[in-house]
């Protein structure tokens, strides 16, 4: 194995110096498939909540985990509880405060290999309160060079500041929140051609 | 004396009687005082609160509605045939509103998409999915409903005081919470 080592080094410098062969393939999210979701508690009873309006940038590849990333920003108006009276409350400055903060974001900071899957290092930004947390996902890639990304992490919603003062108590709203995220992927286009590159070439006009 | 017999109601009708009505009347108040509360858990408080007790009633509607087919009634008092008429239609809507309005206000709860639990013990199933037209029908529903049980519940009290003290007969009495025979 270790022979190995200083070519596949040597390989992965030519792939991050010239940032094409190797280099973590991007992704664009298929919306109609994917869905972003969150699972509460309320009086005992479990809701789930879907953000519509979200934009992902994924680049991902197990040969270049550190040209990896996944970024997502999910515009919070657009939660839906299936309960139109729960999402005018979700948006108050109690939960959301949606007009002060319409945008919540993710993105890894790291993601590294584990025996059981990748797993980002991701901080999640919700209502100005930034966390650091552990991203495990499991990542399927497809036939036709897409791929699906599951995951589902738990949070403490009061670690964002969501539900304090009076509604800190559990027994209306649970502090537990189950993130479920999947996405299906469909490969990026390949970026235009960088301005003194030569062109693609194109097939001859006749 | 636990059942009814010709001339009087038993313990446990009596009890059903005025049980339900010091709950209703509790329930109802509630009900008017709740909606204007603002935004917060001590409303979702009292509308759990209110929630679990209408389930109560709806119970204990079911159980009432089981005991009175098992049982005789009291004679009523001589009365003009319009008010033998008109005091039963108003049971029999008594009756009907104390199911449509407990019944009524879980479809309106359904239909908002909110959890429904009894007493922080256990939840019950929604009766329909979350859906906003229906909602407002529910709730036009459920709010009429309330108003005529309030109405044909004060029309039923201003009728047991007539017989009292008009007629001076003993149906108010049968029905007292101190056990009592007709007069």
């Amino acid at each position: 194995m270790n022979r190995h080592w200083p070519r596949a080094f040597g390989v992965l410098v030519l792939a991050a110096a010239t940032g094409t062969a190797g280099a973590a393939p991007t992704y664009t999210v298929v919306p109609a498939q994917s869905s972003l979701s969150f699972i509460g508690t309320q009086q005992g009873e479990k809701f789930t909540g879907v953000i519509r309006d979200f934009d992902a940038r994924i680049a991902f590849g197990t040969a270049d985990l550190a040209g990896s990333r996944l970024e997502v920003a999910m515009r919070l108006k657009s939660i839906d509880s299936k309960s139109p009276d729960r999402d005018q409350a979700i948006a108050t400055t109690d939960w959301f405060d949606v007009a002060k903060y319409p945008v919540a974001t993710f993105r890894t900071l790291a993601i590294r290999a584990t025996p059981t899957g990748a797993v980002g290092d991701a901080e999640l930004t919700i209502k100005g309160h930034t966390q650091r947390l552990a991203f495990p996902f499991a990542w399927k890639a497809a036939a036709d060079g897409g791929a699906t990304l599951d995951a589902r992490v738990t949070l403490d919603r009061l670690d964002f500041g969501l539900g304090t003062g009076e509604w800190a108590d559990e027994s209306m709203v649970g502090r537990k929140v189950e993130v479920v995220v999947h996405l299906t992927l469909a490969p990026a286009a390949p970026p235009p051609a960088a301005p003194g590159k030569p062109p693609v070439a194109k097939p001859a006009h006749p | 004396m636990l059942r009814s017999t010709a001339t009087t109601w038993g313990v446990v009708t009596r009890l059903f009687h005025w049980g339900m009505l010091l709950l209703f009347a509790g329930i109802l108040s509630v009900g008017y005082y709740m909606t204007d509360l603002p935004l917060g858990p001590q409303k979702l408080k009292v509308y759990a609160l209110h929630k679990s007790v209408g389930l109560t009633l709806l119970a204990l509607a079911a159980l009432r509605l089981l005991w009175r087919l098992g049982e005789r009634r009291p004679l009523p008092a001589p009365m003009p045939a319009w008010q033998a008429w008109a005091a039963s239609a108003a049971h029999v809507a008594l009756y009907a509103l104390m199911f449509l309005v407990p019944l009524t206000g879980w479809l309106f709860n359904s239909a908002a998409g909110f959890p429904l639990q009894w007493f922080h013990l256990f939840n019950l199933p929604a009766l329909h999915a979350s859906d906003p037209a229906l909602k407002s029908i529910a709730k036009e529903l459920h709010e009429t409903g309330a108003m005529l049980l309030i109405v044909l519940g004060l029309a039923h009290g201003a009728a047991a005081l007539k017989h009292h003290f008009l007629d001076r007969d003993g149906t108010l009495a049968s029905m007292l919470p101190v056990v009592g025979g007709r007069r």
